[in-house]
């Protein structure tokens, strides 16, 4: 967990939480405090000198006692003065905001959608509004299995349908699983590739857990933020789009950003196949056009007669 | 002289503003009260000091009320306390690891800095409800959201300070319309960002990438939306989901199989929220599914497929 330097209103948010958190369950450790916040011991120190500088000179009053002595052990430990102050205030709307449509985009994955713990979450947290998320069809994925060997560290043997429709076994060392908008993907070590690769849980057709133990190589990977980062072999395609079917840029590892022009975006994306770009394409509608190199317009349009001849049952 | 830094400031101005009478008390008080406040060089860069510090408790969520001295001339008739219910925590919220694990996930999710920040300080102080036991179960889960929309944070900033908001809608099928509205709420349908917004007194769903100006805050205060109209309003959305069907035929072993649960007898019956997101989903899917109902549906993917085939001849 990334331990960065906090700004004032933060010590100043941390200082109100650690007076709510030691007043409830009396001393802890500086230790145990900067472990339950995610944040360093220095932060805590800074916190709990807010509240041992607290005094009130125009009323002569002290908010709190420190236990000075205490503290030089490691130990945070105070209690109220003339304070009244016990605990923070409670949520302010923007952060309500910001975990409410957390939690709403939790609830969205199938993975979640069961959770008692997550409905209770965002029955209390919710702010005016609660939710009636109407259900449409929810993908029944098995995550146990990946999160099992996640967990446990262990090889898994994939039947994985790639983008292009072709089947193939593979054995991978499981290291992450990334949900993207509405999408799962397992990142793993692939041995076939010898690589890293984002696979698509939707598009698993089995998995089998293995006893053995991921290999060196998938525990010395690192893994870029960016699930759609490029291979070896990129195509570069010049695309516009509507300004409704911009999202598409974020589907792809972009050459640059996207320049706004009459009607939209235009703009640069790198490809690892273009036999896989038609149907991302097609998806818009023609509200996306690639505009070349030809071979990549060709294969749209081969995409878009294959999927018209089997509308119509010619295949 | 005690020296303060802005938090420790801002900490012994909320401590005295708790501990004030129900009549509030006076900025000549809290001046003289805050240690960080006797730092000032002069009137000046104290009275702006005092004002950013008001600022910033207002924005971390201690609401201050100011109550006038009723055309008193004299300053120090002027009071300030903290509205009630500032530290009123709903009832019966309790933290345990799996909770604390889910706030995690949902602070983690944010790409956007100022949501991830507001995220952050909003599970640190939801941490103060009590000390549980970490689990490192969801640490293999890396959650994103996507909210790349421009109007993304203009709307969130907007619900969040109470104003009301104008953009350029574009409904599909229809002409491009300019929206006056009191946004209520950003959610995440269907993988959309979808704002749940007010226009006059009815509630409606606005998908964000539909918006195709940039949205204006307008400086007019949000208009009070009854909690009756918002309910009536997803119960009718409700409604209008149930009512809408899709029947697909499914290939076998082809990858829109594989999506839609490889079912035995190839076909998938479920409800949908919006005919153009629904063909979207099945244009990616086209060679593996046929729709059988409705006919509505399975004309637009073949009129779509065709429009693709002609713009790349």
């Amino acid at each position: 967990m990334p331990k960065v330097e906090l700004d004032g209103e933060e010590v100043f948010n941390l200082t109100l939480s650690v007076v709510g958190l030691v007043l409830k369950e009396g001393v802890m450790t500086v230790t145990e405090l900067s472990q339950h916040f995610d944040v360093s011991p220095a932060s805590i120190l800074k916190a709990v000198r807010a509240i041992t500088n607290s005094e009130d000179l125009g009323n002569y009053e002290t908010h709190f006692y420190v236990d000075e002595d205490a503290l030089e052990e490691g130990d945070v430990s105070f209690s109220q003065g003339q304070a009244r102050l016990s605990e923070p205030p409670v949520l302010s709307s923007r952060q309500v905001s910001a975990i409410a449509a957390g939690l709403d985009y939790l609830a969205s994955l199938p993975q979640f959608a069961q959770s008692r713990d997550l409905e209770e979450l965002r029955t209390s947290l919710g702010g005016d509004i609660t939710t009636a998320v109407p259900k449409t069809f929810t993908q029944t994925v098995e995550l146990t299995v990946l999160r099992d060997a996640l967990l446990a560290k262990t090889q898994l043997e994939i039947d994985y349908l790639n983008q292009l429709g072709e089947r193939s076994s593979r054995v991978v060392d499981p290291l992450r699983i990334d949900f993207v908008g509405s999408r799962y993907y397992l990142r793993g070590y692939c041995h076939k590739n010898q690589g890293l690769r984002a696979f698509r849980v939707d598009r698993m057709a089995s998995i089998t857990s293995l006893d053995s133990a991921i290999s060196n190589e998938g525990l010395a990977v690192e893994i870029p933020e960016d699930v759609f980062e490029g291979g070896q072999d990129q195509h570069l395609v010049k695309i516009q789009s509507t300004k409704s079917a911009s999202e598409i840029f974020w589907n792809f590892p972009l050459n640059s950003e996207p320049k706004e022009v009459e009607g939209g975006l235009l703009g640069e994306i790198r490809v690892g196949n273009l036999r896989a770009l038609g149907r991302h394409v097609a998806r818009y509608g023609g509200d996306v056009v690639v505009l070349g190199p030809a071979e990549a317009r060709q294969a749209v349009v081969d995409y878009a007669h294959s999927a018209l001849a089997f509308q119509k049952g010619e295949v | 002289m005690i020296k303060q830094t802005s938090a420790e400031r801002l900490f012994t101005l909320t401590c005295c503003l708790v501990a004030a009478p129900r009549i509030g008390v006076s900025k000549q008080q809290l001046l003289l009260s805050v240690p960080g406040y006797q730092e000032a060089d002069s009137q000046d860069a104290l009275d702006k000091m005092f004002e950013r510090d008001k600022k910033a408790l207002r924005k971390t969520g201690v609401a201050i009320e100011v109550i006038d001295g009723e055309g008193s001339d004299n300053p120090d008739d002027t009071k300030y306390r903290i509205v009630s219910g500032s530290f009123d925590w709903p009832a019966g919220l309790e933290l345990n690891t799996q909770k604390l694990q889910l706030l995690e996930l949902a602070g983690k999710a944010w790409q956007h800095q100022t949501m991830r920040a507001s995220a952050r300080a909003a599970i640190t102080r939801l941490k103060s409800l009590g000390y549980v036991q970490k689990s490192q179960d969801l640490e293999i889960f890396s959650p994103r959201i996507l909210a790349k929309h421009a109007s993304f944070s203009p709307l969130a900033e907007a619900i969040s300070d109470g104003f009301k908001v104008s953009f350029d809608y574009q409904k599909p099928g229809a002409a491009l319309s300019s929206r006056e509205l009191t946004p209520l709420k950003l959610r995440f349908l269907e993988g959309q960002w979808v704002l749940l917004a007010a226009e006059g007194d009815e509630v409606k769903n606005f998908m964000l990438r539909r918006i195709m100006s940039k949205v204006k805050i307008l400086p007019l205060p949000a208009l009070p939306i009854s909690a009756e109209t918002v309910s009536a309003a997803e119960q009718s959305l409700v409604e209008f989901v149930t009512g809408q069907q899709v029947v697909l035929e499914l290939e076998a072993d082809s990858e829109a199989w594989w999506h839609f649960g490889a079912p035995a007898d190839h076909l998938v019956t479920f409800n949908y929220m919006d005919k153009e997101l629904l063909v979207e989903d099945l244009l990616e899917l086209a060679i593996g599914l046929r729709v059988l109902e409705p006919l509505e549906v399975r004309e637009m993917l073949s009129e779509r497929l065709e429009t693709v085939a002609v713009r790349h001849a």
